[in-house]
């Protein structure tokens, strides 16, 4: 039998919110996917679109960003740039062909570490009908 | 050795071509770039000047010089990739490009050859097509020691006769692959040289676009460095790297390493375009430029070609090709430039 | 019409009372059928100025240029430079205002008005003319391209070989100038975003398939960006020098720098390199075409800008040079900023 294929997920979590909520899912001891590379950032305010272009180029077959609720930004408003700017990442990965399923974006609060494993679960059983990511990949 | 071959019967030449790689100018989007062709059935050899030189066959723009890792133990592991291309025909190469090959040469041969160079540069067979009418409205050729049936750098120069073409086989390559073609070639007629002739000079007496006296400029250039004139002409540059990068004899690169993957650690060293047009193409690592300004890019590019290439291989580093006239974005022309230095002071 | 004698008058004006450096404007180019920028600071060299349809290039880059070199200049002369500008290139003008990258004193503006017309798109043109070799270009009164090709002349309307820009244009006329030539003649187009809604209704498969070929053509010359008005940082990403560098930067500080988007032009690192080039052009560019024009392996770059833009106007009803007093696009937000796609 084939082995089934698993979505390599990078996902960028805010330090005070999704990151806090990816952790309370930990030691909860709730189940989901292993599929994701967290990479903890200050705010999803800062994640610059290089960040998420070379994520997709070095090999993943998705990528998460995840901040604080509106309002709930540490930093005030960094979630709210954030959210103009994921828009237009996002338009513009699909303009150039990338399938609109790879990137999504998320608000996990620090209390919510059931929804942090569902988003993640939701986003590997979406991921895993697409197969891998070529589109941007490099060139091995 | 000539020959003549009937248009119609280039396609069973090309057929016979086995083992090559064949390829020809073809019209795609507006523009007339190499591309490789399966057989001579929509062949159009009355084109205009590809965008890009045959220079990208035997100085590609990207070179893998060796790739680099570590074995489980540690220890460094470092493989060289030199190039094994499968033979390669470039079929419509115009008379300037071949020209400009033999530069190159000059550049990656010598004391140090360049293998990477020279494993593509034996394996790629020029075949050259006379202009009768310049490919360019900016052709100069003939103002640079060239002419638009110049047969250096070339295996084989074909000219259009009409409904046929004079044959020349040059070199033991272009011989080689005429004979692979045997019967389809006939052996010309007196009228037939002649013909080819009368076209030669013909195809001269139109190229429009002249530098008079360029013989002048070499030992001009050497008390104009700190001329203001490079700050006039260098107005309008925009520092992008269309010029360099489309010239047929720009030669310049750059070495950099890409890693792959950091753990096992696995990487190539790649050779790379780069041009003298770049800002950081001289910027040293103390963070010092040389070259800080526009003016001394421009300066450097007119230098390169036209006195320390003559002052050490005794020939200009242009052929004449017009790309870079045609294809600057602002209009900077070299004819133009290489006038105002020649009448300069 | 643009009276290209009072033009000339008013450059000559400016440049005789000694109230601008030097004036940028359009001359008649050896090279090339398009006009080619010229820099005159003799009064009597104004008589080369032109103003015709060849008149593509978006002269504001020089305003750019002029700040970096004034910059370098121990004693700079702080008058500021005059420069012809058409609608498009005046919206250039006020994004680097907005930003405050220049000052409203550092440019004199010669606003011209495009009015019915525009700027020719060279390419257009030859496939108009079937592939024929064309020389010399000239303008009749009717509005026409006169050609002189090898089988005599041939008119082509301008209309119907306009770069697809000014097809597509929303500020035909100067926004902002000093001194305005020709007539105010504000016209919407019909569709302003034709061209990338047709892209859009693809399938995502056949775009991916369209960009993949498109941008492996691709030779990172970055003209596309040396030619943009609104790539002004002295500092690019995909440079392989940090300029930021200086005799105290460490050998540790240089090793670590993140290589983002790597030299070679492979597939991989040219979408990398235009991706990044568009989303740093969001709510910024102001589509004058530039990017697309100089390439010189045809990549319709445009449409990335275009499409942002179209994306940028829907939602957040937003229209880059326009107003110099709103904040910048993605450095502003409103509270009811479209989530719907978030979880």
């Amino acid at each position: 039998m084939a082995e089934e294929f698993e979505p390599k997920i990078v996902a960028f979590l805010c330090k005070w919110c999704s990151s806090a909520g990816s952790d309370l899912a930990g030691v909860s001891r709730m189940q989901y996917p292993p599929n994701v590379v967290p990479i903890q950032v200050m705010c999803s305010g800062s994640v610059s679109p290089l960040y998420i272009f070379n994520a997709f180029k070095k090999g993943a077959d998705g990528v998460l960003v995840s901040g604080c609720h509106p309002g709930d930004c540490h930093y005030i408003e960094g979630n709210y740039y954030a959210r103009r700017r994921i828009a237009l990442v996002k338009e513009l990965l699909e303009f150039v062909g990338l399938e609109p399923e790879r990137f999504q974006m998320s608000w996990v609060s620090a209390a919510e570490g059931t929804k942090y494993t569902e988003v993640i679960k939701d986003f590997v059983d979406v991921l895993k009908p697409l197969g891998p990511q070529s589109h941007l990949r490099r060139e091995q | 050795m000539d020959k003549i071959l009937e248009k119609k019967s280039l396609t069973n030449w090309l057929k016979k071509l086995t083992g090559y790689d064949v390829y020809a100018p073809v019209l795609k989007d507006d523009l007339w770039n190499y591309e490789i062709i399966s057989d001579g059935d929509n062949l159009e050899l009355d084109y205009l000047n590809t965008v890009q030189a045959p220079k990208k066959f035997i100085f590609p723009q990207v070179e893998n010089l060796l790739d680099f890792g570590s074995s489980d133990e540690g220890t460094p592991e470092i493989t060289e990739t030199l190039p094994q291309p499968n033979p390669t025909v470039i079929l419509g190469v115009r008379p300037c490009d071949g020209k400009a090959v033999i530069l190159q040469d000059l550049v990656f041969g010598g004391e140090f050859t360049d293998p990477y160079y020279w494993n593509r540069r034996n394996a790629t067979y020029l075949v050259g097509l006379t202009c009768n009418t310049p490919p360019s409205p900016n052709c100069f050729c003939t103002s640079v020691d060239g002419s638009p049936h110049s047969q250096e750098g070339l295996d084989i120069l074909l000219t259009d006769l009409g409904t046929k073409y004079f044959v020349e086989a040059l070199t033991d390559k272009g011989r080689k692959l005429v004979s692979a073609g045997q019967a389809l070639f006939k052996a010309p007629t007196a009228k037939d040289k002649k013909d080819l002739e009368q076209v030669k000079t013909g195809s001269e007496k139109k190229i429009k676009r002249q530098i008079k006296n360029l013989k002048k400029v070499p030992p001009k250039l050497k008390d104009m460095f700190d001329s203001p004139l490079w700050d006039e002409e260098a107005m309008s540059c925009l520092r992008c790297g269309i010029c360099t990068f489309l010239c047929p004899t720009c030669h310049c690169f750059d070495i950099s390493d890409e890693v792959t993957s950091s753990l096992p650690l696995k990487g190539h060293r790649i050779r790379t375009w780069d041009t003298c047009q770049f800002p950081d193409f001289t910027m040293h690592s103390s963070g010092h430029n040389p070259r800080p300004d526009k003016a001394s890019r421009l300066r450097q590019r007119m230098l390169h070609k036209f006195q320390y290439f003559v002052e050490i291989h005794k020939k200009y580093q242009c052929t004449g090709c017009g790309r870079c006239v045609s294809l600057c974005p602002v209009g900077i022309d070299i004819i133009e430039v290489l006038d105002k230095v020649r009448d300069y002071g | 019409m643009v009276n290209l004698d009072e033009l000339k008058k008013e450059a000559k004006r400016v440049l005789e009372d000694g109230k601008v450096k030097y004036v940028i404007g359009y001359v008649k180019s050896k090279a090339s059928n398009m006009a080619a920028p010229a820099f005159v600071t003799d009064p009597e060299e104004i008589e080369n100025l032109i103003w015709d349809p060849t008149c593509v290039q978006n002269l504001t880059k020089f305003i750019v240029d002029e700040k970096k070199r004034k910059a370098q200049q121990k004693k700079p002369d702080t008058r500021p430079v005059a420069v012809v500008s058409k609608g498009c290139d005046s919206r250039a003008i006020n994004v680097l205002l907005q930003e405050k990258y220049i000052e409203r004193d550092d440019v004199f503006i010669l606003g011209v008005a495009c009015e019915d017309l525009g700027v020719i798109d060279e390419k257009k043109l030859a496939q108009k003319l079937k592939g024929k070799r064309f020389g010399e270009l000239t303008f009749d009164d009717k509005k026409n391209v006169v050609a002189t090709t090898t089988d005599g002349t041939v008119k082509v309307p301008v209309k119907e070989v306009l770069a697809e820009r000014c097809v597509e244009c929303q500020a035909n006329t100067p926004l902002i100038y000093d001194v305005f030539l020709g007539e105010e003649d504000r016209r919407k187009p019909d569709a302003p975003f034709a061209s990338v809604e047709k892209m859009e209704s693809l399938s995502n498969k056949e775009r991916g398939a369209f960009w993949q070929e498109q941008l492996s053509k691709c030779v990172r010359c970055y003209a596309c960006r040396s030619t943009c008005p609104m790539c002004y940082c002295d500092e690019c990403v995909v440079d392989t020098i940090n300029f930021a560098v200086t005799p105290d930067t460490t050998a540790q500080e240089k090793a670590l720098r993140i290589k983002w988007i790597e030299r070679a032009s492979t597939k991989s690192e040219n979408f990398g390199y235009h991706l990044v080039r568009a989303i740093h052009l969001v709510g910024r560019c102001i589509d004058c075409g530039e990017c697309e024009r100089v390439c010189p392996l045809d990549i319709p770059i445009r449409f990335l800008n275009k499409k942002l833009e179209k994306t940028a106007k829907e939602l957040f009803d937003y229209e880059p040079g326009m107003d110099t007093e709103k904040p910048a696009l993605v450095a502003s937000f409103k509270d009811e900023d479209p989530e719907e796609f978030i979880r």
